[in-house]
């Protein structure tokens, strides 16, 4: 094994991880702040890819400024569906929640099928062929614009979490509902605000998606599962518990593909050994509470 | 103009009736408590006027206006605050952040350096833990902490529920003492819910009786104290 080769997964493993973060982040506030799990949490990824693609295959956006497109739309698209649907069953069986997000999902998988087809979509921008060298490893460049791109938005959401009112409004909701309530929080307002993040970030993940990998209305499903695992693995509705779970799987999946035979086919399957372990060890995952 | 005023109102969960037409009103400035066996109601009552539970019928008035309607976060902003049972500080967050949470309304937040310093200088044990977390403290201190961050919203009208329960002696004299200098020194309304009628009857102006969703007693503390319907509530009838 040598010192390059293991350069080189880490890089790979950490763009992995960042997507992953983009995703699961969302998923985990949502049901952090709700307690409902999102089904159609990876559709919104699937939007985002889409929305990237539309824009720059009609109007030659670069995927780096659409990306300020889609946070704007995903934030709009989620609350929209927080106002109009999830409130809805707030206070229903699990069973309704789980049919209304699953629901959703497959509506949009299949609007998507419909408008666009199923084929593979892919964009061509300048610095998807062009990489960074530093030393031994070798970056594409869209790849380190995404990893980029995943520090700082998580970055940022730290930063509403701990550092403004709104924020410790959220983190309240999460612990105790009815005590936020007689706080004086709105509480309607502060759901929007969940389900609009995770949408936006769900979006921005995409877009990251749309340049090094293939668009497809399935693509919502796969990281809609791998989001799931990060979010279980992390602890549920922990959003640090999902930043440290999709490093953990996005750096195993990549050494996993990179240093055995075969590697790639199994790094799936590795991914889900982990998340079984933890389950077995610490069913509450890595950094839950409950 | 009483205070607050809640006008023949039944209360119901899904087909159970928990409250009956009960009507009753509590004048500014005066300490209040309402008494009952488990089960009368009493939390009942607190939580709709909070808007956590909503009436079937009849009306709540506060400072002359309806507010049986208004969303939580609007009558929380008209200037009631309410220290829920059994505490419920946020355990993974600092005791400064409770507290600041309890300011969030727009009527806390723009004298929050002002609040925070009254409600240190009531609980000095809350400045001196202010980095802790809320779950790490005692279960005296956490009871301090839910009653600062209830002030921390300056209200004009403060619901208290059960705060004495499970606390030490010395503790329970600490708080009595608080909520006479709230009351004195702020002119502090406060409605309070116990089940110690003796402690709570001792604290009050007046008491509010209640016995299965009905209020069968009601006057000024010392009356109700002396009455022979209350020990028939609470020791049975003969």
């Amino acid at each position: 094994m040598s010192l390059a080769l293991l350069a080189q997964a880490t890089a790979n493993g950490l763009s992995l991880a960042g997507l992953y973060a983009l995703v699961s982040v969302g998923l985990t506030l949502v049901f952090g702040v709700m307690r409902i799990l999102n089904f159609a949490h990876g559709e919104f990824v699937m939007l985002g890819a889409y929305a990237s693609f539309w824009l720059f295959t009609l109007w030659g956006l670069d995927p780096l400024a659409s990306l300020a497109v889609v946070l704007v739309l995903m934030t709009g698209l989620g609350a929209l569906i927080q106002t109009t649907l999830v409130k809805r069953v707030l206070a229903a069986p699990h069973l309704n929640q789980i049919l209304l997000t699953f629901g959703i999902a497959v509506t949009f998988q299949n609007l998507a099928l419909l408008l666009w087809t199923g084929d593979l979509r892919a964009i061509k921008v300048w610095y998807s062929a062009s990489s960074l060298t530093l030393g031994p490893v070798s970056l594409s460049l869209g790849r380190t614009f995404g990893i980029g791109l995943a520090m700082i938005l998580t970055g940022l959401l730290y930063l509403l979490l701990f550092r403004t009112e709104y924020g410790r409004a959220l983190r309240a909701v999460a612990q105790d509902p009815e005590a936020a309530l007689v706080m004086g929080i709105p509480i309607q307002r502060v759901y929007i605000l969940a389900m609009a993040i995770g949408a936006a970030y769900a979006g921005a993940a995409g877009v990251v998606a749309s340049v090094s990998m293939f668009t497809y209305p399935l693509i919502g499903f796969l990281f809609g599962l791998k989001a799931f695992c990060v979010v279980i693995l992390g602890g549920l509705g922990s959003v640090f518990g999902a930043t440290v779970a999709s490093l953990i799987l996005g750096l195993v999946e990549s050494f996993v593909g990179t240093f055995f035979a075969q590697g790639s086919s199994w790094a799936e399957a590795i991914s889900f050994v982990i998340l079984l372990l933890v389950l077995l060890l610490r069913p509450k995952g890595l950094f839950g509470v409950e | 103009m009483p205070l607050l005023e809640l006008e023949a109102l039944d209360v119901c969960y899904g087909d159970l009736q928990v409250i009956w037409a009960l009507s009753l009103a509590v004048e500014r400035g005066t300490i209040a408590c309402l008494l009952g066996p488990n089960g009368s109601g009493k939390s009942t009552i607190m939580n709709s006027i909070t808007g956590l539970v909503r009436p079937r019928a009849g009306a709540i008035r506060f400072q002359g206006e309806r507010i049986d309607r208004l969303p939580t976060y609007e009558i929380i902003e008209r200037g009631i605050a309410h220290v829920l049972e059994r505490r419920r500080v946020f355990p993974f967050m600092s005791v400064l952040d409770n507290l600041l949470l309890g300011s969030f309304p727009p009527r806390g937040k723009a004298k929050r350096s002002d609040q925070l310093a009254r409600v240190f200088a009531l609980f000095p044990v809350l400045a001196q833990r202010q980095a802790q977390l809320a779950g790490t403290l005692s279960g005296g201190e956490q009871q301090m902490l839910a009653i600062g961050r209830g002030l921390m919203a300056r209200p004009t009208l403060l619901l208290v529920d059960e705060p004495f329960l499970g606390l030490a002696p010395v503790v329970i004299r600490e708080l009595l003492d608080i909520f006479a200098r709230l009351n004195r020194e702020e002119g502090m309304t406060i409605l309070l819910v116990e089940q110690n009628v003796e402690m709570a009857l001792g604290m009050s102006h007046r008491g509010f009786v209640l016995e299965s969703g009905r209020l069968v007693i009601q006057g000024p503390a010392r009356e109700v104290l002396e009455s022979v319907e209350l020990r028939q509530v609470f020791l049975g009838r003969p």
